[in-house]
């Protein structure tokens, strides 16, 4: 068969006959098979080699159930309730809404009863005492009760709640005194507030500051004192004092001058509180269930390897959120205070007017840089536009000389 | 197998019950035991749900069974060849029960060289498409089909004798088996 005799390779009749052509190419295949004897055999041959092929079958395998093959799909199967039981599986169930397991209806259930108690907590926080309020009031009524202290959140009543911030960062002591005694009842607050304030005694009120801070058992968190000219310094300071010291700080502050302005806002952050708790909690919960898993494991390498590193995300988050924890409750137990205190400015009079001599100095100063000023304007004009003025005075000098000329010549 | 991977059993069941005998018979052609054909179609169904969780649907099921079951034919051959003595290391027997059709068209097969014959048997017993024998073996298409066309031409060459006898046993009215015998020797 030669190529040049058939518009399709050998190669294509047996890709037709095999149902590999689309259908172009398929239809020009069938098309030449009509009419050529040649190919004709070609596919013929093709078709009986496929036919002889098939004579050689093989005997079915026997038939029923695999020991081995059910054996292992109930070994996957108890690593599938294994892995739901770390979390893994059910939280990727939750995100690919794959099926439901008890796990996520646990997580569900957790997350409403969060949030039944979080709206609780907000409907008697509209009810009570403005949030300033409360150094004054219900927390002396509380602290009388600091013995009571316990770990977690536990109800004191139908209405209060104990909320115990352990461990947290000290500073000056100050911090581990107030967090072993400070119960509020009911809400957290993040306290903020700022006072402005104009003073004729710059100096000395900034050292009342600082004994003011001290007195009251607070610290710098920033401060920054700017001197510009022509106006009075400005002292910008944060101050971090103790939530219940917030009230007699400012009182104290507000005596050092005139008050230009004052506000105090506060941030409500139990729900957050509370949230955090409850996810620490379910995270310690799991790494334990890892841990103990870990320690009963019998398995392969790769199962152990996968839990340690399912541990050491959990153990990751658990000190994330113990950061967020502790930051949360350093804020609520320290007030911040931003304090501007600016001076009043006074201008300087000048009572001796400037000498005659120093005039006429300063006349002669002024009339010799103005004439210099001149010169270098003028030469720098020169350089600037000199060539193309002369490049042009030399284009435009003979006409313009043969123009002049015979205007001249004209009258006569 | 998408159901199977999230932990359906049925759908398992059913894709053994629809590619046991499909991959027995690609091993037991390709191997001379039919306890190693059960073991390795076997061995194929338990990779598919140990690599459960691995499974991304790039492919047809069937190209990735495939796939599986010729990684496994490719490390027993290499088992046999350092296990079994120097002179057993090349053809298999021929199996005893087989016909004489089947056994010609064995010994024609065998004839063939190794890629051309896995081409072949890849699309004339599992009767996978030219693409699906390409992702398998990992080689363009172009080349499964002029090796495809390459091993028929072979085939049909090393059955031409055969097919004569063959024919002209047909011809006289007898089965004559004996007239089969020169020609295997040939073989």
């Amino acid at each position: 068969m030669q190529r040049n005799c058939h518009p399709i390779e050998r190669e294509d009749i047996m890709a037709y006959l095999d149902g590999e052509l689309t259908a172009g190419p398929a239809a020009a295949a069938a098309a030449h098979l009509e009419g050529c004897q040649e190919c004709l055999r070609l596919a013929a041959d093709l078709q009986s080699v496929s036919q002889r092929m098939i004579t050689w079958q093989v005997a079915s395998p026997a038939s029923g159930v695999i020991p081995r093959i059910a054996a292992a799909l109930d070994d996957r199967e108890r690593v599938r309730e294994k892995a739901s039981t770390l979390g893994r599986r059910a939280w990727r169930d939750i995100l690919g809404m794959r099926r439901w397991s008890p796990y996520v209806i646990s997580f569900a259930s957790i997350g409403l009863v969060v949030l039944l108690v979080s709206m609780t907590r907000l409907s008697l926080y509209r009810e009570a005492p403005h949030p300033m309020d409360i150094s004054s009031g219900p927390r002396s009524q509380v602290q009388s009760q600091a013995p009571t202290r316990s770990s977690g959140i536990d109800k004191l009543s139908s209405d209060n709640y104990v909320l115990d911030f352990g461990n947290r960062a000290t500073v000056g002591g100050v911090a581990q005194k107030i967090g072993d005694s400070l119960e509020i009842n009911g809400s957290m607050i993040v306290r903020t507030a700022q006072v402005i304030l104009t003073t004729t005694e710059f100096d000395k009120d900034r050292a009342r500051i600082e004994e003011i801070l001290k007195r009251h058992r607070g610290y710098v968190g920033e401060l920054s004192v700017s001197n510009p000219s022509g106006t009075g310094r400005t002292l910008n300071a944060t101050l971090r004092v103790p939530a219940d010291q917030l009230e007699s700080t400012m009182a104290e502050l507000r005596k050092l001058g005139r008050v230009a302005s004052e506000s105090q806002t506060g941030e409500e952050v139990t729900q957050q509180y509370v949230d955090l708790e409850a996810r620490l909690a379910n995270a310690r919960n799991t790494e334990k269930r890892l841990t103990d898993l870990l320690r009963q494991s019998t398995g392969k390498l790769a199962d152990v390897l996968s839990v340690e590193l399912e541990i050491g995300r959990v153990r990751g988050e658990i000190e994330r959120m113990e950061a967020e924890r502790k930051s949360l409750a350093n804020r609520v137990d320290f007030a911040t205070l931003n304090v501007v205190l600016t001076e009043d400015y006074r201008a300087q009079l000048q009572m001796m007017p400037p000498s005659t001599t120093t005039r006429f100095r300063n006349a002669a100063v002024e009339g010799f840089s103005t004439m210099v000023e001149g010169i270098v304007s003028v030469v720098l004009f020169l350089i600037s536009y000199g060539p193309s003025l002369l490049l042009w005075g030399a284009l435009l000098f003979f006409p313009v000389r043969v123009v002049w000329r015979r205007l001249r010549r004209d009258p006569a | 197998m998408l159901e199977f991977q999230r932990g359906s059993r049925e759908a398992f069941e059913e894709l053994f019950e629809r590619y046991r005998e499909p991959l027995y018979g690609f091993f037991r052609r390709r191997l001379n035991s039919t306890e190693r054909a059960e073991d390795l179609t076997q061995e194929t169904f338990l990779a598919v749900i140990r690599a459960t969780s691995r499974y991304e649907p790039q492919a047809l099921v069937r190209t990735y069974l495939y796939g599986i079951a010729l990684k496994l034919l490719a490390a027993e051959r290499r088992k046999r060849i350092r296990n079994a003595p120097p002179a057993q290391s090349g053809a298999e027997p021929l199996v005893d029960d087989a016909q004489d059709d089947a056994l010609w068209v064995r010994q024609a097969i065998e004839r063939l060289g190794a890629a051309e014959r896995e081409i072949l048997m890849l699309r004339e017993y599992e009767q996978l498409s030219y693409a699906e024998i390409a992702e398998v073996l990992r080689i363009p298409v172009n080349t499964v089909r002029s090796r495809l066309f390459r091993s028929r031409m072979a085939l049909k060459s090393f059955l031409e004798p055969e097919v004569k006898l063959h024919d002209a046993a047909a011809a006289s009215g007898t089965a004559d088996c004996e007239a089969v015998t020169p020609a295997e020797d040939e073989v």
